[in-house]
């Protein structure tokens, strides 16, 4: 019966207790979401890292991750491919070459990564075969020797991802609906070619007003782009004897990752090509990598392959991504941070909201204390009370954060404007926000012992009322 | 039988400059069954008295024993449940909880004290029939008439078998009508179901129905007298 009455006592005054509900409903649909966009960035990014990047485990020479040498190619690779094979839940394995290297065209040069690999086997393990860009070529081809898959930042640093507007590209904005008024500013910008995107941005913002670009800028920098395909790139590293050696590959796709100094730092070709180029009887293996089925056997997985790893050093992708794994590690931190400061922030208002409540019925708990109704059953009353606020905002503030969530789940949020409308093309970044039960549960919880510490003060206050006076009161 | 007996009690406050002897060595004693009034001028203790009786103050000194029990034995936890357990009270204003149906006020006591279900429904309609209110069950207090309210603090006052009731004034608020229904329903259950009603009042024509008047004047009882 307490428990009845402290539900209805919370309709005495409509007003007041809507606010608090409303209050804790917004908070809380804030929190969801705020965590939801966390989590589905953290999850992203550790899919991205995982499927991209890094894979489960990687294998390499002990002192390769230290000092990326040639020379220091894995041990025994083919003892530890028997032992991966013979593993359960492995969804597959590759081995690369890795070689540091500078790569130039004839209008800059840059540093990176060169990895050599087998097209089709590193499809087992990696994504990356499904980054290539629209109208970025395509991927390795295992009969093409000369094929180099570069990025779209490596494209943008050595000047091979240009802009142009071609009366092709006129057509292409028509059909998207662009208004001819703008396409006719176009005009004395046809057939020009502009070797970076600030420098077309430049010009674009010379020819349009701001909110012409804020509006078409996007789909204009889109059309414009144009990769030069089947150009010719030049690597240099050194070989097993540290002499320079050179090689000319031809840009045969473009990829991007979300990762952009992952891609900035990442060229693949063909691994058989680039043994040609440092002259051995076969190719180096200087990493293995190991795709899972399940995440989570990552660790386990990883202590399995370590007492047939003399020599080597296994990693998992926690080493490896270490940014990916902190953020996945720290989501439930975040959710207590950011719930504890909501809550916190909520608690003053219930407090105050149960103070007056206790203030305006002095008169009715002096003759509930006066009958018999004990201590425990005044406090637990009033604790119920503000228990019931609480949650009634919190279980709305959840419902509806939650279906927010799955909506923008479905069509994810672009983070793409910060400041012009286009200035940050490139960086299409579009986060799915998740709301995981484990979250939801942590709020539950927390709005529950907000609720019981924020009661306890009103419900103190009126346990000490004094049953006479109480009465005496007009 | 002894229901209450107060021995030389005294309720002295001390609060600002002057020192008031609210309740002025009082010795009573009542029987089951009594039916008595409390009269006397403003500001002469009556209810100070009720509430010393009640167990809900304590006196300066004296001892206050209720069927066998000397109050100040009592731990504050221990006071509030023998109030449930013994007695009733009725005031003059806001008995009711305003979230609850005239049923579940009366229901209200029997439920802090863990009645059985069938027991409190079968109560609750017994009494509320008994205060002439059998259609108004369901009703807030806020629908009720303040008489109709009075009558339903009578039949929860009564809900839990108590030693006696207590009632401060249950008639001031009320026109003479009313107050007269009242003190009818009071003194018919005083007599059928043998419960001691004890009550303060200002109006002669409540204190005509009492069968014991007692009359305080600065604290003192002053007469009592059985009719
Ligand atoms: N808390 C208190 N502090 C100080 N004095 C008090 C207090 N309560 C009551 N008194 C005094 O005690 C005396 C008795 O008061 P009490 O309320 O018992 O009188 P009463 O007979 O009920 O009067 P009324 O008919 O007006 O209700 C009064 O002089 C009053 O001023
Ligand atoms: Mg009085």
């Amino acid at each position: 019966m307490t428990a009845t009455i402290a539900w209805k006592n919370i309709w005495r005054n409509h007003k007041r207790s809507l606010v608090v509900i409303t209050a804790v409903t917004l908070g809380i649909i804030s929190g969801v979401l705020l965590i939801g966009i966390l989590e589905g960035w953290s999850k992203q990014r550790l899919q991205d890292a995982i499927y991209n990047e890094v894979s489960h485990i990687q294998i390499h020479q002990a002192d390769f991750m230290n000092n990326e040498e040639i020379n220091l190619t894995v041990r025994q690779p083919d003892n530890l491919i028997r032992v991966i094979d013979s593993l359960p839940g492995v969804t597959g394995w590759v081995k690369r070459t890795r070689i540091v290297s500078m790569i130039s065209t004839p209008w800059a040069a840059s540093g990176a990564n060169l990895y050599g690999i087998n097209p089709e086997a590193e499809k087992l393990v990696s994504h990356i075969n499904q980054k290539i860009v629209p109208r970025g070529g395509r991927y390795l081809d295992a009969g093409s020797p000369s094929d180099m898959l570069i990025s779209d930042k490596t494209a943008e640093i050595l000047k091979l991802k240009q802009f142009i507007i071609a009366d092709s590209t006129l057509d292409k904005l028509r059909m998207a609906k662009v208004p001819e008024s703008l396409l006719a500013k176009l005009e004395p910008l046809k057939e020009k070619r502009f070797r970076s995107p600030v420098d077309f941005r430049n010009a674009l913002r010379k020819a349009f007003s701001k909110k012409e670009l804020d509006r078409y800028g996007a789909i204009l920098m889109d059309q414009a782009l144009d990769y030069r395909l089947r150009n010719k790139v030049q690597v240099t590293f050194s070989d097993r004897e540290g002499n320079p050696v050179q090689g000319i590959f031809r840009v045969c796709g473009i990829y991007k990752t979300t990762n952009t100094s992952f891609d900035q730092s990442t060229l693949f070709v063909n691994a058989d090509a680039l043994a040609a180029l440092y002259g051995a009887s076969e190719t180096l293996t200087h990493e293995i990598a190991i795709l899972l089925n399940d995440t989570k056997d990552a660790g386990a997985t990883a202590e399995k392959l370590i007492p047939v790893s003399t020599g080597n050093s296994v990693m998992t992708w926690k080493e490896l991504a270490p940014d990916a794994a902190m953020m996945s590690d720290y989501m439930l931190v975040y959710y207590f941070i950011f719930i504890g400061i909501i809550m916190l922030a909520l608690a003053f208002g219930i407090i105050n909201t149960m103070l007056m409540a206790i203030l305006e019925r002095t008169k009715e708990l002096g003759m509930l204390m006066a009958i018999g109704m004990n201590h425990r059953k005044v406090f637990s009353m009033i604790m119920l009370e503000t228990l019931y606020l609480t949650l009634a905002g919190a279980v709305t503030g959840m419902v509806t954060g939650w279906m927010l969530a799955a909506l923008l789940g479905r069509t994810g949020i672009h983070f793409t404007s910060w400041g012009e409308g286009f200035e940050a093309i490139g960086f299409a970044a579009k986060v799915y926000p998740v709301v995981t039960p484990a979250f939801l549960l942590i709020t539950t919880l927390m709005v529950i012992v907000t609720a019981v510490i924020a009661s306890i003060w009103p419900a103190r206050k009126a346990l000490k009322l004094n049953p006479v006076e109480a009465l005496r009161t007009e | 039988m002894k229901v209450l007996e107060l021995k030389n009690v005294n309720k002295i406050y001390n609060s600002s400059e002057v020192k008031v002897n609210a309740v002025n060595e009082v010795s009573l004693a009542f029987e089951e069954a009594e039916f008595a009034a409390i009269v006397g001028p403003s500001g002469s203790g009556k209810t100070t008295l009720l509430n010393l009786i009640g167990g809900l103050d304590t006196p300066t000194s004296g001892e206050i024993i209720i069927a066998g029990t000397d109050l100040s034995q009592l731990k504050p936890s221990q006071l509030i449940d023998f109030r449930l357990k013994n007695i009733g009270f009725v005031f003059q204003s806001y008995n009711l909880i305003p979230v609850l149906t005239a049923r579940e006020n009366v229901e209200f006591i029997m439920t802090l004290q863990q009645w059985p279900e069938k027991e409190r429904n079968e109560r609750t309609e017994e009494l509320l029939k008994a205060v002439g209110l059998g259609d108004r069950m369901n009703s807030r207090p806020s629908k009720l008439s303040g008489g109709q309210q009075q009558r339903v603090a009578v039949a929860r006052a009564l809900a839990s078998r108590p030693k006696f009731v207590l009632a401060d004034e249950p008639t001031a608020n009320l026109d003479s009508k009313s107050a007269a229904t009242l003190l009818e329903i009071m003194e018919k259950l005083n007599r059928e179901q043998k419960i001691t009603f004890i009550f303060s009042t200002h109006d002669p024509r409540v204190v005509k129905m009492a069968r014991r008047v007692i009359t305080l004047e600065d604290g003192r009882v002053i007469s009592d007298e059985l009719r």
